[in-house]
């Protein structure tokens, strides 16, 4: 009997105490996640550009254990108009996000710092395919999480977009023009060391491995 | 009968239903309410101001479901099981005052009408328990059964001993009789065994194995669906607000203020308002017993009953006979019944039941059976 009072007091306690209750879907009231939450995979923006960070170079979606990306590869224009740094850009780049499994090693591969595990952790969707996220998603994700985190890109010296100043007349001559009778390989691969030799200009191509391409090119 | 009083009753009935709806509406989002409390969650927060209207949503939910008549069921004693389960719950609220003239016909055998009626229920979940041709609908039928039949019996036996300080089975007289002092003072070991049995009575959660979640799946009604489901969920509410509305009624004075400085409207109107608040109080403490207590076991439920609460309400009778024969004060009353409860305390505590699980709970292998 005793206990039985002993057990109402404890409950009368309880119903007194604050509700632990965290009203989940109101916006104002839910718990934000930790600041290293993993979520779903976003991509950057580099508002310097401003343009994505990706250069849809493809590790990442070779890299992935369940095949749930898929990217395409463009000329970026404003290297052309030299506003950028990056030769090439992404055009179409689309995660399905059903499929991914925040395993992060698209995140540990990728050598532009252009994809992160944003804060996104929700999937639920009004259509059965609103999970397939286009780019416009991703950055729009990407760019989500980078206001709201503060986040900057690890190596920025190498990967920031923003132009490096070049002494002038320097880097002309060792443009080549892109079809020139060099195998196409070659030519990628000078391509992806340009900018860097352009910056120590030498006469011959002795250096990086890009280098090695791009003597077999010549 | 004249036309004028058909009218009347006509639309008192009428009127009583909606007060009734409207009370079971509350009631069942203050218990979503009050246990979410005790548990420290916030319980129904989406549909209007703190989920307000959930029961709203809930009605309509469940009326718009579809009836599901399982094949091998009892058709007609499945379908009326429900309505015999509400129409007595109903069928109480004929007689019970809410204030003073505020009755729908005040019976001078009221409380021999009100332990006649309550039983009926029973029949209802036995039936349902039968015409959902489901061994756990049977299960719970049975449990049903036997636990509401034992403990309609100290559940009577409380009432007897009000009726007995109150000289009369008239309601009204009742409540009149506790102008001085409610019965809850006189008379502590009654009101006990009233809030215990009426707990049993209303299958409330430290009784409520006939419709067990754990064992049974919800007893007698396993296999109803919809609105037919929703009449025995009003019916159950119905019944705790009987319960403890007959609590405040015969223990607690009632309508009675301590003092009542008003008259006229403004007398009845106040009285309907502290009798309600009194009964919400009651109900505020069965849905506290809900949230604190674990079920109990059927045989410690059926031995509870009998070994305990029955010749407990049989010393009650006799205590309140013979001070009432010998004319004593009724403070001795109060002593004797306090003593009694102490004694039952002490028996609770002496003996928590484990030498009845050695006797009842036997394993019987097959072969010692063939044998």
């Amino acid at each position: 009997m005793i206990g039985f009072l002993e057990g109402l007091k404890v409950t009368l306690k309880t119903a007194f105490r604050k509700p632990v209750t965290d009203q989940y879907p109101d916006p104002d009231k839910r718990r934000q996640v930790a600041p290293r939450y993993m979520g779903f995979p976003a991509l950057l923006w580099d508002s310097d550009v401003p343009e994505p960070y990706c250069t849809g170079c493809m590790v990442c979606v070779r890299a992935c254990p369940t095949q749930c990306m898929s990217a395409q590869m463009t000329d970026n224009p404003k290297f052309a108009t030299d506003e950028s740094r990056r030769r090439k850009i992404i055009e179409e780049f689309e995660i399905n996000l059903g499929r991914c499994i925040l395993c992060g090693i698209c995140v540990d591969v990728c050598n532009f710092d252009a994809i992160e595990m944003s804060h996104e952790h929700e999937l639920s969707k009004y259509r059965r395919n609103g999970n397939r996220m286009d780019l416009d998603d991703l950055l729009g994700m990407g760019m989500k999480y980078q206001t709201e985190t503060g986040w900057q890109p690890s190596n920025p010296s190498k990967n920031s977009g923003v132009p490096v100043k070049k002494p002038e007349g320097s880097e002309r001559p060792r443009r080549r023009p892109p079809r020139g009778g060099a195998r196409t390989g070659g030519a990628r691969a000078s391509n992806a060391g340009a900018s860097e030799r352009a910056a120590s200009d030498n006469s011959g191509d002795s250096g990086d491995g890009g280098g090695s391409g791009g003597g077999s090119g010549d | 009968m004249t036309l004028t009083q058909a009218i009347y009753y006509a639309l008192g009935a009428v009127g009583l239903f909606l007060f009734l709806s409207l009370v079971v509406i509350v009631l069942t989002w203050a218990e979503r309410k009050a246990l979410a409390r005790i548990q420290m969650r916030m319980g129904p927060m989406r549909v209007g101001l703190h989920g307000a209207l959930q029961p709203l949503a809930d009605s309509i939910k469940l009326f718009t479901k579809e009836d599901i008549l399982p094949s091998w069921a009892d058709r007609r004693v499945y379908w009326f099981a429900p309505i015999a389960v509400f129409i007595p719950a109903l069928m109480l609220w004929l007689t019970l005052p809410v204030a003073r003239d505020l009755v729908l016909r005040n019976l001078e055998m009221g409380l021999f009408y009100i332990t006649a009626i309550s039983v009926l229920s029973v029949m209802g979940l036995v039936m349902a328990g039968w015409g959902s041709a489901n061994k756990y609908a049977m299960l719970g039928g049975l449990r049903a059964a036997g636990q509401l039949v034992s403990y309609e019996i100290p559940f009577i036996m409380a009432i007897l001993g009000v009726a007995m300080l109150a000289q009369s089975l008239d309601l009204t007289k009742v409540v009149d009789g506790q102008t001085t002092f409610a019965y809850a003072l006189i008379q502590p070991v009654g009101l006990f065994l009233f809030l215990t049995a009426g707990l049993a009575e209303l299958g409330r959660t430290p009784f409520d194995i006939h419709h067990a979640e754990s064992e049974v799946v919800g007893g007698p009604f396993v296999e109803y669906s919809g609105a037919h489901w929703a009449a025995f969920f009003l019916a159950e509410y119905l019944n705790t607000f009987t319960v403890a509305a007959l609590t405040v009624l015969l223990f607690f004075g009632g309508w009675q203020w301590p003092t009542m400085p008003f008259d006229g409207l403004a007398h009845s109107t106040l009285s309907l308002a502290w009798f309600m608040l009194k009964t919400s109080l009651v109900i505020w403490l069965i849905f506290w017993i809900r949230g604190t207590f674990p079920r109990l076991r059927i045989d410690q439920l059926m031995s509870f009953g009998w070994k305990l609460l029955v010749p407990l309400s049989f010393l009650n009778i006799i205590a309140t006979g013979v001070v009432l024969f010998y004319g004593w004060d009724l403070w001795t009353l109060t002593a004797i019944s306090l003593v009694l409860l102490g004694g039952t305390a002490y028996i609770i505590r002496k003996n928590p039941g484990t030498s009845i699980e050695r006797d009842t709970v036997r394993v019987v292998s097959a072969s010692s059976l063939r044998r």
